[in-house]
């Protein structure tokens, strides 16, 4: 299908489907129904191509596992690669796509279950907030409280000029995408008509080092309880130049923290200066009763990928190269 | 839109979902659904040779690319023999998913880096989308690793569990995979609330729906089967089963613990008449106890219980410091087998033939018999391959029903298979409890009394049975030992691998740690003076020569990741089948073995096979083992550990008995087989040297003489920094005599610590207080460990003690897995100094228990 013709059929209705590891996972509990308009075929989306300013234009349906193993990605954006590389399992990372995961609903175990209704699924009411939330935003945006599920939209936000392509209405600012969480009944702004052709990043920054940490209770395949990326630029004197931070799960839109970044520029990287700009990033927190312990995790989770990107140990194991 | 699968073209419809047009379309039935959701990995598949999961796969995204799934692989794969090899699985219903991925890795590595084995890290992410319940993990570790290394390349040997190369290339079939001709589907119509009178029940003209619900009319559980409706496929009865209305006159209902015992709560029992339609949550008969709202019990084990509480409460009033009071919690354990309870059910000439997944192919004929007035000889019941039960499959099950009442409704064959969330929610659960613990020591250190008041949770079921097991292990010191259930509207408990066990190790093995460190002690050193167990005692031994024993720190730690090692003890009962028998008939030169048992992944299979072929000394080509239906020749349900104890004497009796019959004398009887065609012998279990404790079997389960012990030496490393807990070693000792076949129980008792890691850790069921629908009906919130969180493992087996008993051993599936959370606590204790008292040590509980 061309894309001038899934621009047609969205007008007609149906949801768009990129890899569909989400969009299948939702009809499977009655979150999705069809038709779906398949995008795959759509040229536009496809690709990774640099810019004469150096920075990347990255096609919407390129797979994660490709942010992950390409090679120019990697040394150009490391913060991208290893949160991409972070996030769900193989078999996913192959057959999920950029533009699927920063489109993707949220995990909420009230929207997921077809036996609630809530705002996301044309409702009333938040069933998490006086029931079970442990696992949701401790950062209060509005009345849903389902985290964000991105990873990879955090990590782009960790970026400044970063834009989403959007079909018809040109470069948008990535967080323009998501806006400030207040509408519960959303996890992102495009309308269902809108297709996302691709990401443009801006040239990469020389010397930075990058670190990716996901909070989880077992090894690996998990839902994050809450995730930080960090990028830093050290000078030789072991002063920080350049820091941008960005976390995830703990509100229901991916959040860069710029007063952390803030805090980090012009200091020497010692241990006392890391927590103390990580710990900037509790004053935003409101925990329900059962949010309690994302307060100090994230802050612990900050400072955990700002001394890995300050130590720059932050190269991706060679075994998720595999997946491309 | 076309597809290549396994090198075959077939068109495409690009909004089915790639698993059904796999497994439904094609019969490619190796390929296995499990979680719907991407998590679990058994729908693995490769598309131009990189593994993807088929159930999250749209056709749209297969057009124009190969498929290959694990009948397209060779059969012969470097990567299907170690898998077999190394035992690399139980149940074997996740092994395909894991050998398409592990494929593809072995094979992405070697080009890359030769031959030679990947870091244990490696292989862990590379299978990180992958799950196995049965926890085969260091097989499937293990297996990679030789493959990568090129130690598969040609054939081995015969692999010692004797179905492995039917699971590593998806020929074996389960009861999911079961297709006869004009067989329709059927699904349950469950409740979503979770009290209410049933007024009706409707569901269009013309559909097929039969009744699910209980005499009174009434549910008790959010999910609880009301009916059940037929379509021609899975996606039309769901359909149909969409347009059932139900009419609900809801009542008040209980949706926690805390409510259940509030004054005037609603109650979930009414009456003595609804009460005695409670479901029994455990095993064996349900003590009778008195009712106080909706809290049943005290039911007691007590010995001189005024004493013990007399000694207590003096001990208190005094601030003894020899006393450790504490209240220990453990969450809702749900079995989680990867094949859900299904059944095919087919009528034909008045008889009826039901595929099961189950664990008890007795017993389900037997009931179903009943049920429906047929003669035994009018049912056959068939369970070739049972992906996993963990005891939640031990009896005629709702699915079952719906499938037979259906199939007689409809003229057809049926099949009723829960989905994941189902099985999740309503095909059963290891019970919470909540734990009062006194423990009082004298000054000479010995045991001077213990109270203990367990509390079971286990929603609509009684009969909760964990204080009462404490009346068996440390001596006989005076105790008061009293369950209680609390009944809620919560789906029902049943039992669970070792029922009981862990939620009474986790309250008393880290009471006895507590009074160990109170009295300065080594608690190998205490439990020494506890404990009169000799078989245990041999255990304690080995355990204080471990090095990781002997060189572990004891001292405060700092520092952000801290280690400690923690141990625990556990006793279990030794249960046996005595009617088992077990018929050999020699057909065509082979010795065939014939008896009513199923084989879930434990390898009693492999152990029939490997009595006869030791007994009778006959090559692999002469013995053909034939399980998992019912026949004349008795056999046990694979629970209380009772298979292996009771199939494998009653083997070596048929052993002897067709060595007597071929009047073989000694040697090999492979030559006399070829004219011995039709020869047919029964043998029994026979009777172990002193009897046992039960005079009789109860629903042919006899408790026999002797108690098994085991020891768990566990070492973690915590992360206080980020709340997580790796479980890093774990050394097992276990004491259940003779071992029959030593890979097999290797891989029992492995798959035993990795689930216990799972209850120490992760695994917790979540219901929504405001409506009672479980939360975690899915494998992405209800979380089992996966291959990246199993630990180093290292198994010791005492093999002396059951001399007295029939083959010298005894079964170890349960024993295995009590005592693992239990030593994670006293593990974590040992490294940050905080005692965890609630289960699962969530990072969140870790790091609320740390904080200064």
């Amino acid at each position: 299908m061309s894309l001038d013709a899934i621009v047609t059929a969205a007008g007609r209705g149906g949801e768009l489907r990129a890899g569909g590891t989400d969009v299948t996972a939702r009809q499977r509990v009655g979150r999705a129904t069809a038709p779906f308009i398949d995008l795959r075929a759509a040229a536009e989306l496809h690709g990774i191509e640099w810019r004469a300013d150096g920075g990347a234009r990255i096609g919407a349906m390129t797979s994660v596992a490709a942010l992950v193993t390409d090679p120019q990605l990697r040394a150009a954006y490391p913060a991208l690669s290893l949160t991409a590389g972070g996030l769900a399992t193989p078999q996913v990372r192959a057959a999920g796509t950029l533009g699927g995961n920063l489109l993707q609903r949220n995990r909420c175990w009230y929207y997921r279950n077809p036996r609630f209704s809530c705002f996301q699924t044309g409702g009333e009411g938040c069933p998490a907030r006086d029931g079970l939330h442990l696992y949701s935003a401790v950062i209060e945006q509005g009345p849903c409280i389902a985290p964000h599920a991105s990873s990879i939209a955090m990590a782009l936000l960790a970026y400044d000029d970063v834009y989403a392509d959007v079909h018809g209405r040109g470069r948008v600012p990535l967080a323009d995408v998501y806006g400030d969480g207040s509408d519960p009944t959303l996890d992102h702004l495009l309308a269902p008509t809108d297709v996302l052709l691709a990401v443009e990043l801006p040239a990469p920054t020389l010397g930075e080092a990058a670190a990716y940490h996901r909070a989880i209770g077992r090894a690996e395949g998990e839902w994050p309880l809450v995730e930080a990326v960090a990028r830093l630029v050290i000078d030789d004197a072991s002063v920080i130049t350049s820091a941008a931070v960005a976390v995830g799960a703990v509100a229901h839109t991916p959040l860069r923290l710029p007063e952390v970044g803030a805090a980090l520029v012009g200091q020497v990287a010692t241990s006392a200066d890391l927590l103390a700009a990580a710990a900037l990033a509790t004053e935003r927190c409101s925990p329900l009763p059962q949010t309690g312990y994302k307060v100090d995790l994230l802050r612990d989770t900050v400072l955990e990928v700002l001394e890995r990107a300050a130590d720059a140990v932050c190269d991706i194991p060679p075994h998720v190269r595999r997946a491309d | 839109m076309d597809v290549t699968v396994n090198g075959a073209s077939h068109l495409l419809d690009p909004d089915a979902i790639a698993i059904d047009l796999i497994r439904d379309g094609l019969g490619l039935t190796g390929t296995k659904l499990v979680c719907g959701a991407g998590v679990c990995g058994a729908c693995t598949v490769q598309v131009d040779g990189v593994p993807m999961v088929s159930c999250l796969l749209p056709c749209a995204a297969l057009d124009g690319r190969a498929v290959t799934t694990v009948e397209g692989l060779s059969g012969e794969h470097p990567v299907q023999r170690a898998f077999a090899a190394h035992d690399a699985l139980q149940c074997g219903y996740c092994t395909p998913g894991f050998v398409v991925e592990a494929v593809a890795f072995v094979d992405g590595w070697r080009a890359e880096h030769g031959d030679v084995a990947p870091e244990r890290t490696m292989i862990a992410d590379a299978m990180a989308g992958h799950l196995c319940r049965c926890g085969a993990y260091l097989g499937i570790y293990a297996a990679i690793a030789a493959a990568c290394a090129g130690e598969h390349d040609e054939p081995g040997p015969r692999p010692a569990r004797i179905e492995a190369m039917e699971k590593v290339t998806g020929r074996a079939r389960y009861t999911t995979d079961v297709r006869l001709d004009g067989q329709l589907e059927g699904v349950i119509v469950r409740s979503v609330k979770a009290h209410a009178v049933i007024r009706s029940v409707k569901a269009p003209d013309g559909t097929t729906m039969i009744d699910l619900l209980p005499e009174d009319r009434t549910v008790r559980y959010a999910g609880q089967p009301i009916a059940a409706v037929t379509g021609t496929d899975r996606a039309g009865a769901i359909a149909a089963a969409a347009q059932v209305y139900v009419d609900y006159d809801e009542r008040p209902a209980v949706l926690s613990p805390e409510q259940a015992q509030r004054a005037n709560a609603p109650l979930v029992y009414a009456d003595k008449a609804e009460r005695k339609t409670a479901p029994p949550s455990g095993e064996g008969p349900v003590f009778p106890a008195k009712w106080n709202g909706n809290v049943r019990g005290p039911s007691s084990m007590s010995w001189r219980s005024g004493t013990a509480d007399r000694r207590i409460t003096k001990a208190r009033e005094s601030n003894d410091h020899r006393l450790v009071d504490a209240t220990f919690s453990t969450a809702v354990q749900v079995h989680t087998a990867l094949e859900p309870h299904a059944c095919v059910a087919h009528w034909h000439d008045g008889e009826l033939t039901l595929y099961v997944s189950t664990q008890a192919v007795g017993v389900v004929a037997e009931s179903a018999a009943k049920r429906w007035k047929l003669r035994d000889d009018q049912v056959h019941v068939v369970s070739e391959h049972t992906g996993g039960g963990f005891g939640a499959k031990t009896s005629l099950t709702n699915e079952m029903v719906a499938a037979v009442e259906l199939a007689k409704a409809a003229g057809a064959p049926v099949k009723v298979a829960l989905d994941r969330s189902a099985e999740l929610t309503a095909a059963g659960n290891r019970p919470g409890t909540r734990s009062a613990v006194s423990m009082l020591a004298d000054a000479a250190g010995n045991l001077a009394a213990l109270t203990l008041d367990v509390h079971s949770e286990a929603g609509v079921a009684t009969g909760g049975q964990v204080a009462a097991l404490g009346r068996l292990i440390y001596g006989t010191a005076p105790r008061r030992m009293r369950d209680f259930d609390i009944i809620t509207n919560h789906p029902p408990g049943t039992p669970f691998r070792g029922p009981g066990g862990p939620p009474l190790a986790w309250a008393l093995e880290q009471s006895v740690d507590e009074m160990a460190l109170r009295l300065g002690e080594d608690p190998i050193t205490l439990r020494r003076r506890w404990d009169g167990n000799p078989k245990r005692h041999a255990l304690y031994d080995w355990a204080a020569a471990l090095p990781a024993w002997t060189q572990r720190l004891t001292g405060s730690q700092t520092g952000r990741f801290r280690r400690g090692v923690g141990l625990a003890a556990a006793n279990w009962m030794y249960f046996l089948d005595t009617g088992t028998k077990l018929e050999l008939t020699v057909e065509h030169g082979v010795v065939v073995a014939r008896c009513t048992v199923q084989d879930m992944g434990t390898g009693v299979r492999s152990v029939i096979d490997g009595i006869l072929r030791a007994e009778l000394d006959l090559p692999p080509e002469r013995v053909r083992v034939e399980i998992g239906r019912s026949t004349e020749a008795h056999g046990p349900a694979s629970g209380g550990s009772r298979t292996t104890p009771s199939v494998a004497p009653a083997t070596q009796d048929a052993a002897e008995r067709l060595r007597t019959q071929l009047k073989a004398g000694s040697g090999s009887v492979a030559g006399l087989l070829d004219k011995a065609d039709g020869t047919k012998v029964v043998g029994k279990r026979k009777r172990d040297r002193r009897g046992y404790v039960t005079p009789f079997g109860m629903d042919n389960l006899s408790m026999g003489r002797g108690f098994s012990g085991a020891v768990h030496v566990t070492e973690v490393e915590v992360d206080t920094r980020l709340g997580k807990i790796r479980a890093t070693r774990v050394w097992g000792g276990v004491a259940v005599g003779h071992i029959y076949n030593e890979r097999l129980a290797r891989s029992q008792c492995e798959g035993s610590i990795i689930q216990g890691v799972g209850f120490a850790l992760y695994e917790q069921r979540h219901v929504d207080p405001a409506t009672g629908i479980v939360l975690t009906d899915n494998l992405e919130d209800y979380r089992i460990p996966g291959i990246g969180d199993t630990p180093e493992i290292e198994l010791h087996f005492h093999q002396e003690g059951w001399e007295h008993v029939q083959g010298g051993g005894v079964g170890l599936g349960e024993l295995a897995t009590l005592g693992v959370a239990a030593s994670v606590g006293n593990a974590v204790r040992a490294a940050t100094g905080w005692r965890p008292l609630e289960l699962p040590i969530r990072p969140d509980r870790l790091l609320e228990g740390l904080r200064p």
